[in-house]
């Protein structure tokens, strides 16, 4: 819905209508809180169980893994909830009790007494020469096109990267009726293995993993392990890739090159924790390099370490769809045992651990491979945003120190609007040469979204 | 070649609305509920703007409104085309500098 309000006032603010503050909303509505849900999107939903625009339906065409049922349970769930969601509302800052964002190009304040961050996460990227080219997008960014907005991204494509989600992108994509001409996984089969524990002790992940697999098999679409994208090329936008092999750490072993035609390439290794606005509250976050990078620290009641904030979801570390709706479910019980006096049910509890622990040891075995830093080439663009080469952030780091704030200082890497989110993660690692380097913390700053001038001028207080 | 997906209409609602704009002076039709970068991509434009450091194209990288890849200017204001939906008779141009 769109609201008029510049001022709004509830019980609890929840950030993000993904499985995480769906999953939280529907629990604190029923429990008699008055909650506001804030979301950037069009529509309620999230990354996994985005929908199409109004007016647009599926008709089963874009095929769905089993585990969407319980996506489309939580969504029904959530629109017949008594919760007021704002959609196009793009959250810029934050405080105790405060979320600032702006909707309907207006600056709005929502004052609650209790916050719930549900941001989700985005794409990792590895820089690799050709990757600025139009037409070379991040693996996420194909789902979004397929399955949030029915459009067909080309007619040949190449999915390369890590982790669980090159799978959706390619069903994504031979639902839209694309050519996969290859889908390249960089982790080997052998490293994979370390995550059939999750899978086998899991129906779920048992028949989601059974039913990936029989979609590839069916569309002729072989997963080749231990490969990746090297380049792109093409004139004004791709028109070919460059495929070979990696070793055991990611290292890209020149001479096992091989061309092929594309005309879209979607590259993902892994996805990286919003943090942003937890960050400007305050939380205190940990590095950890499997869930994704730099994660906010929560008990055992999803409480961060700033009383009222709570975190639900892939902000607390990547973990998937079930670990965000456990993780929702147990926050909503947590807020109402802050607001009404009641206790945690030992269920909630257990459901988000055993989720978590799952999550955990499937993301051990796609953690980020440190060789794939050398992708990229000296002459290689690894701040898009600046335009830095690799080259230039290797100078800067030499010169004035390796440290994220002494990269930036020196090359303007990381300076411009997208905060370093998308050459953050890598960039150390480029700089020094040493693929294990973790990302320092990035500084914060406001708006963590760009919103405009005027909004940041005129926000209430 | 990119596209649409055939067959996704509500049967109940009948066809969707399609809208006009112009990006870099030139006429794109879109669906109501597009962004502007899906409209455009969907037409064969993937390319939005040029670096204004190395003057490369670029264009959506993220499709989820967190790179500012796919900066293009509409009405004077600059604004990342894949959250912004369009409108009908919305005037587009190339973005410049994120
Ligand atoms: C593009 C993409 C596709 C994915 N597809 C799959 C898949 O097919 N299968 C799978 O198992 N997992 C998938 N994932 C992983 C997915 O993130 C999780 O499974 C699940 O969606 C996590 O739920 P969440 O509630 O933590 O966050 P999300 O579902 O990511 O929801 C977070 C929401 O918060 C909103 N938001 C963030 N910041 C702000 C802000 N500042 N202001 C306002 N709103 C904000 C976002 O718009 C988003 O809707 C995908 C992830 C991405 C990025
Ligand atoms: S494509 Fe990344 S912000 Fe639009």
């Amino acid at each position: 819905m769109s609201v008029d309000d510049t001022i709004l006032d509830a019980d609890v603010g929840i950030v993000g209508a993904g499985p995480g503050g769906m999953a939280a909303a529907n629990v604190l509505a029923q429990a008699g809180l008055s909650v506001v849900v804030l979301d950037e999107g069009m529509r309620a939903g999230g990354q996994i169980y985005r929908q199409l625009p109004e007016g647009l339906v599926n008709h089963g065409k874009i095929a769905e893994p089993p585990s969407h049922d319980g996506g489309h349970a939580l969504l029904e769930r959530f629109a017949a909830a008594k919760v007021t969601l704002v959609s196009h509302a793009t959250v810029w800052d934050a405080a105790p009790g405060k979320l600032w964002f702006e909707h309907g190009e207006r600056s709005r304040l929502l004052r609650c007494r209790h916050i719930v961050l549900a941001p989700g996460g985005y794409d990792r990227c590895v820089p690799f020469p050709g990757w600025t080219l139009p037409g070379v997008v991040t693996a996420g960014a194909l789902q979004v096109m397929v399955r949030g907005f029915g459009v067909v991204p080309g007619r040949r494509a190449l999915v390369a990267g890590s982790g669980p989600l090159l799978l959706p992108t390619v069903t994504a994509l031979l639902g839209a009726g694309v050519e996969v001409v290859a889908a390249l996984e960089a982790s080997s089969r052998w490293r994979a293995l370390r995550a059939a524990p999750a899978v086998l002790g899991n129906a779920l992940k048992r028949r989601e993993a059974m039913w990936y697999a029989r979609q590839l098999w069916k569309a002729g679409v072989k997963l080749r392990w231990g490969w990746t994208v090297f380049a792109c090329e093409g004139d004004g936008r791709v028109q070919r890739a460059i495929i070979g092999k990696v070793d055991a750490d990611g290292r890209p072993r020149r001479g096992t090159e091989l061309k092929l035609d594309v005309d879209v390439v979607g590259a993902g290794f892994g996805l990286v924790p919003s943090v942003e606005l937890a960050l400007r509250l305050g939380c205190t976050s940990r590095f950890d390099a499997a869930r994704g990078g730099h994660c906010v620290v929560v008990d055992e009641q999803q409480r961060t370490s700033v009383p009222g904030v709570f975190a639900a979801g892939e902000i607390c570390g990547i973990g998937g769809a079930e670990v965000a709706a456990a993780e929702g479910q147990l926050v909503a019980e947590a807020v109402i045992a802050l607001a009404k006096g009641s206790t945690v049910s030992a269920e909630a509890q257990r459901r988000a651990q055993k989720e978590r622990k799952a999550a955990d040891t499937m993301l051990r075995a796609f953690a980020p491979l440190p060789g794939l830093a050398e992708l990229a080439r000296p002459d290689t663009i690894v701040c898009r945003c600046e335009d830095v080469t690799r080259l230039g952030a290797q100078q800067a780091a030499q010169l004035h120190g390796d440290s994220l704030r002494a990269i930036k200082v020196g090359c303007r890497a990381g300076m411009g609007p997208c905060q370093a989110r998308i050459c953050g993660p890598s960039l150390q690692a480029m700089a020094t040469g040493d693929g294990r380097r973790a990302m320092d913390l990035p500084v914060v700053q406001v708006p963590v979204k760009p919103v405009r001038t005027e909004t940041m001028l005129d926000a209430p207080t | 070649m990119s596209g649409r997906i055939a067959g996704l209409d509500d049967a109940t609602r009948g066809p969707r609305e399609l809208i006009e704009f112009t990006f870099a002076g030139e006429k794109v039709t879109a669906w109501a509920g597009d962004s502007i970068a899906m409209a455009l991509w969907a037409g064969g434009t993937t390319a939005v703007r040029s670096s204004s450091k190395n003057g490369s194209p670029r264009g959506v990288l993220c499709n989820m409104g967190i790179c500012y890849e796919c900066l293009v200017v509409v009405d004077g204001r600059t604004v990342r085309s894949c959250t912004t939906p369009v409108r009908a008779g919305m005037v587009v141009e190339p973005g410049g500098r994120p």
